[in-house]
């Protein structure tokens, strides 16, 4: 009633053919969608309408390319890991055809009766077992014995680290040593063998202790292979006191408290900020250097440069600087690496020999700059500073490239190079020698004297002049001992002359001593007479004798200047006696004079000042001697 | 094409080191027993460890199976485990798990129509489910069928899980039953931490586990158990029982509850209103056993809908915390069997303080379930990590694994997390713990199911062979 009434109000016919209308024209464009398409999203212009053609077929099963389901099979294997023993047999599922799995073809020909070859596990490749060390009873009794240890107990840590490869924190969990001689020897045995605590550092360190000394029985350190002997080092190394500090400080370091932890850490954060901002600094300041070219000033350096001989050596290194660039360029043309291996004679500048040119030019550059800027102070680098300024520019370019080579060529660490027989030598001799001719040449420019004396001292050691077998080591060892023997030689002979002089001057102090003492014997004699003699004249005695100690202090000056005589004849008496005891250190001051004079550069008034002031020198000394 | 077929067809060995040798996994608790197929990510059977006896006029009969813990004249509940989480009735375990591998994993077996029961003409005087108990128990199968089924364990490792202070003496037992009762070609029995290292996928790991009867704090490191830092105590979901129950009896008032085979009908009351309710009339006696088990399940009702541990970050006893509990959080409403409900608001976090803090224990705790200070779980884990090497603790703590059905208890691991963070500051610690309750209540038996479909496990098996050359004590010499 309601449709057909709205119908009637609304105008439309009652046969309802709309509806039908509507249903075709959906079912239009859904057919020729291809074509239909943008007619339809136009109609909807800005607003797209939404209707969605909606495509009902579902997508077709590619049938053909399908494989028939795979088939799988129960199939028994066995896992050749198992020590124990080999009969258990698992089963699981395998794919038919893939390996170990006869195709179902092949099935029928086999038989099922006739026992196959069992599938090995593939697992089985992974069981893996650590090696622990081996010993005999023998081996034992002369190598490992520990007066901590029994060789029960040695045995069981090592079936426990074989047992748990070695994790330390399960050995030591599980470790629980009972020894076991107790049975025999009833109750009072048992209270004797008390177990041991022992901590995971003692365990550590005796089966290192064990592990190392083995290997060492088996193949002596020194033949080992280096990774062997590393692998020794440290295991024979092991310091169970230090792990045990460590340990401790850790679990220190565990208990902290917040606070601490707290503080830790802003401290730590600290040290990060302050270490980046150094860095940055350093960055900038290196950045700053680098524009302003900053040339580097130390006085040694230009003193070098202020006589001819250092302005010399700088023009050589110049032209060195040149003929280097001009090598190596020639080195870049041929395309020899500096990796290669070359042979001897290119060696010597080739291999150590490049450290050393690198230095010298690196060297170089530093001082080149140097030189541009006191150009005006010397003649002899009158050439153009500019010239001199792209000089120690291609210089430090070079020196860079040849820093970067080396550090391209793989460092041989020092095992390594005994290992390969790699020596550095600053410069090599032209052609072959003898080792012998070596030493013989460590001989041969030593006086016929000094010969037998180091041939004495060997023989004090024990250690025949001519060498039984100089190999290379032995040679720079014996090298070495031959230098050190001649040390010792000379230190011998400076002994003996210091002690020779020191008896003659003692000598001489003692005759000195004799002369002072008969000197003030005679004095005071005199001054008795002169008392008796004078009597009541109290001022004038007065004053000689502040005038005799004023002698006595001074009495080394005066007859050293030649003083004239204060009128006073004791102290005349006295002078001339002290200049005879006087007599011989004056006879010593000549030679250092002539050092004073020999010094260059100073001048004549200087001289003297000098000549004066060691005069003093010895005056001071032998006042104190006195 | 090859490339294709990876997708399932082909198992890619150099990838998921797995060989799959179809192994029983058996995992028994103290609440519950769990066993299925390894390879498979959860157990296919789960079952209380309790049994039902039924002491008749002549031999006294056991039954296994929940279904059959109902109501019952002379019925008696019993538990083949103790609270130790150790097998001691070594009678009837072998026994309770046949039932349990034979009735829930294996497929129904063919009978004859003749015999299978469903043609028989039902009698009147008997009750239908306790009789069908009856035709399914292990005593009225025959020999012939017992033999067959035998067979399906003889063609299957076994791998049963233990506690970490399993004694040797049951280890033993455990190889004994499994190769000559059951006739296994294979035997493995492991520690139930090293197994949920397992199934959280991390070789060292500090294993916080807290079961029914127990919690227990122990690291494991590289798969081995740390026995001297075996740390356990009484602190699990029985204790947490125990406090619920003192919580019931504390309140005001007294809430005495009812359990649900009790309760004939019951009419919505409101809340702190006195029950309404019919009680069932039995006609016989309930055992007292019985009744504590299905208190038990009431009690374990009440710890998963409204026990929640409190997050800290201070702790519930610190003077004005209670209040913030009080005000802040929402309450929880619990309706009993018996309809009477009620409105837990503060009180229902301090049921779970006490495992973290032994002052906290509700002041009518019986005796016996009183612990000490040492016993908190707190007090497990700092006692637990100074018997392990101090290099080690570091690793432990950021490997913290948490497993055990009672750790599912709202906030246990923001507790945990914090308690931790307070005891070792300025250390990472980080907790694992599944987010999937099952793996999280079956975290032991998932170990078990990866440990023994690896490829690599299978040379480690205690195959018949090396049994019978050894004896049991291998048990101890292999499976360390």
């Amino acid at each position: 009633m309601t449709s057909l009434d709205a119908r009637d109000v609304l105008g439309i016919p009652a046969d309802g053919s709309s509806r039908p209308a509507k249903k075709v024209k959906i079912s239009a464009p859904r057919q020729s969608l291809k074509g239909l398409a943008r007619e339809v999203q136009s109609l909807g212009g800005n607003n797209p309408i939404a209707i969605v053609p909606a495509t009902s077929t579902f997508k077709k099963r590619r049938l053909g390319s399908r494989k028939p389901a795979a088939r799988w099979k129960l199939e028994p294997f066995k896992n050749s890991a198992r020590e124990g023993d080999s009969s258990l047999v698992l089963r699981h599922w395998k794919r038919v055809g893939e390996l170990g799995v006869p195709p179902p073809e092949e099935q029928p020909e086999n038989g099922d009766g006739e026992p196959q070859e069992l599938e090995d596990s593939a697992f089985a490749k992974f069981s893996v077992q650590v090696q622990v060390p081996q010993y005999s009873e023998d081996q034992y009794n002369s190598n490992l014995q520990n007066s901590d240890w029994t060789k029960e107990e040695t045995d069981y840590l090592l079936h426990l680290s074989c047992d748990f490869d070695l994790r330390w924190s399960i050995i030591w969990d599980r470790y629980d040593y009972k020894p076991h001689a107790l049975d025999e020897n009833g109750d009072g045995m048992a209270l004797v063998l008390t177990r041991k605590e022992r901590d995971i550092d003692d365990l550590k360190a005796r089966y290192y202790e064990v592990a190392a000394k083995m290997m060492a029985a088996q193949t002596p350190v020194t033949y080992m292979p280096p990774q062997q002997q590393h692998l020794h080092n440290v295991m024979a190394n092991y310091s169970a006191e230090k792990e045990r500090a460590r340990r401790k400080f850790a679990a220190d370091t565990l208990s902290r408290s917040k606070e601490e932890a707290k503080e830790e850490e802003s401290l730590l954060l600290e040290l990060k900020r302050i270490d980046s901002r150094a860095e940055q600094l350093n960055e900038q300041r290196k950045d700053l250097y680098d524009r302003l070219d900053y040339p580097a000033t130390g006085e040694g350096d230009l003193a070098a440069l202020k006589t001819s001989s250092g302005l010399q050596q700088l023009l050589a290194t110049l032209s060195s600087v040149d003929r280097t660039k001009k090598n190596r360029k020639s080195i870049q043309e041929n395309g020899t690496s500096p990796n290669v291996q070359t042979p001897v004679p290119e060696s010597a500048g080739g291999y150590g020999g490049h450290g050393r040119r690198d230095s010298t030019v690196s060297g170089h550059g530093h001082r080149d700059s140097i030189g541009g800027d006191s150009a005006a102070a010397t003649p002899t680098t009158s050439r153009a500073p500019a010239k001199k300024g792209s000089v120690s520019a291609q210089a430090a370019v070079t020196a860079a490239a040849a820093t970067a080579a080396q550090q391209e060529r793989r460092r041989l660490t020092d095992m390594e190079e005994i290992v390969y027989g790699v020596s550095h030598h600053d410069r090599l001799t032209g052609g072959a020698t003898f080792r012998y001719e070596k030493i013989n040449k460590l001989f041969s420019h030593k006086s016929g004297q000094q010969q037998q004396r180091i041939t004495n001292v060997l023989a004090e050691l024990g250690i025949p002049p001519r060498l039984q077998m100089p190999t290379g080591a032995v040679v720079s060892r014996f090298e070495g001992l031959i230098g050190h023997v001649n040390t010792l030689l000379d230190s011998r002979k400076l002994s003996d002359k210091l002690d020779a002089e020191l008896k003659t001057e003692m000598a001489k102090k003692q005759h000195r001593l004799d002369m002072e003492e008969r000197a003030r014997k005679a004095a005071e004699e005199e001054e008795k007479k002169r008392k008796k003699e004078v009597g009541e004249e109290g001022n004038e005695s007065a004053a000689a004798g502040e005038g005799e100690g004023e002698g006595s202090k001074d009495d080394d000056q005066k007859a050293q200047t030649g003083e004239k005589n204060g009128g006073n004849e004791s102290a005349s008496k006295a002078t001339s006696e002290h200049q005879a005891g006087d007599a011989a250190p004056a006879g010593s001051d000549p030679p250092v004079k002539q050092e004073v004079v020999s010094r260059p550069g100073s001048s004549g008034q200087k001289r003297s000042v000098s000549v004066l002031s060691t005069v003093d020198d010895e005056k001071a000394v032998k006042r104190q001697k006195k | 094409m090859a490339a294709h077929n990876l997708t399932s067809t082909v198992q890619p060995s150099d990838v998921y080191g797995g060989d799959e040798v179809q192994a029983f996994v058996l995992d028994p608790g103290y609440y519950f027993t769990r066993a299925g197929f390894a390879g498979e990510d959860a157990p296919k059977a789960v079952q209380p460890s309790f049994y039902a006896r039924i002491n008749g006029a002549d031999q006294p009969k056991d039954i296994y199976g929940e279904q059959y813990l109902i109501p019952r004249e002379n019925l008696e509940v019993r538990n083949y485990m103790t609270k130790d989480s150790i097998v001691e009735d070594w009678d009837t375990a072998p026994k309770f798990w046949e039932s349990l591998i034979r009735n829930q994993l294996l497929p129904p077996r063919q009978v004859a129509p003749k015999q299978n029961g469903l043609n028989d003409i039902p009698r009147e005087d008997q009750e239908g489910d306790v009789e069908m108990g009856d035709s399914n128990g292990a005593d009225k199968t025959g020999d012939t069928a017992e033999d067959e089924e035998l067979k399906l364990f003889e063609e299957s490792p076994l791998l049963m899980t233990e506690a970490p202070w399993n004694t040797t003496k049951n280890r033993e037992k455990s190889i004994e039953m499994a190769m000559e009762g059951w006739g296994c070609p294979a035997f493995w029995i492991s520690r139930t931490p090293t197994l949920v290292s397992f199934a959280a996928g991390k070789p060292t790991a500090l294993i916080i586990d807290v079961g029914a009867a127990n919690a227990s704090v122990v690291a494991v490191h590289d798969g081995h158990v740390l026995k001297r830092s075996i740390q356990k105590s009484p602190v699990g979901g029985l204790w947490l029982s125990q406090q619920v129950q003192a919580l019931w009896e504390g309140n005001d008032p007294k809430v005495e509850p009812v359990p649900f085979f009790m309760v004939e009908n019951k009419a919505p009351v409101d809340a702190g209103a006195p029950a309404q309710y019919t009680a069932r009339k039995l006609g016989f006696d309930i055992s007292e056993t019985f009744r504590a088990y299905e208190d038990e399940r009431l009690r374990t009702e009440f710890k998963e809908s409204v026990v929640e541990v409190w997050r800290g970050p201070t702790r519930f006893m610190m003077p004005g915390t209670e209040e913030i509990a009080r005000n802040q959080t929402p309450g929880r409403v619990f309706e009993f069997p018996d309809g009477s409900n009620h409105m837990w608001r503060e009180t229902r976090y301090r049921v779970a303080e006490g495992m973290w803090d032994d002052t906290a224990q509700l002041p009518n705790t019986p005796d016996e379930w009183k612990i000490s200070a040492e016993q908190t779980l707190s007090s497990l884990i700092r006692n637990c990590l100074s018997g392990v090497d101090v290099d080690l603790r570091p690793n432990l703590l950021g490997n913290v694994v948490v497993t055990g059905a009672s750790t599912l208890i709202n906030g246990f691991n923001d507790r945990l997390n914090i308690e931790l963070t307070q005891m070792f500051p300025g250390l990472k610690i980080r907790i694992h713990s599944a987010g999937l309750s099952s793996e999280r209540r079956f975290g032991a038996w998932v170990g078990g199911s990866i440990l023994s479909s690896l490829g690599t496990f299978h040379q480690m098996w205690i195959s018949r062979k090396e049994y019978e050359e050894n004896g049991v004590n291998i048990v101890e010499k292999r499976c360390k």
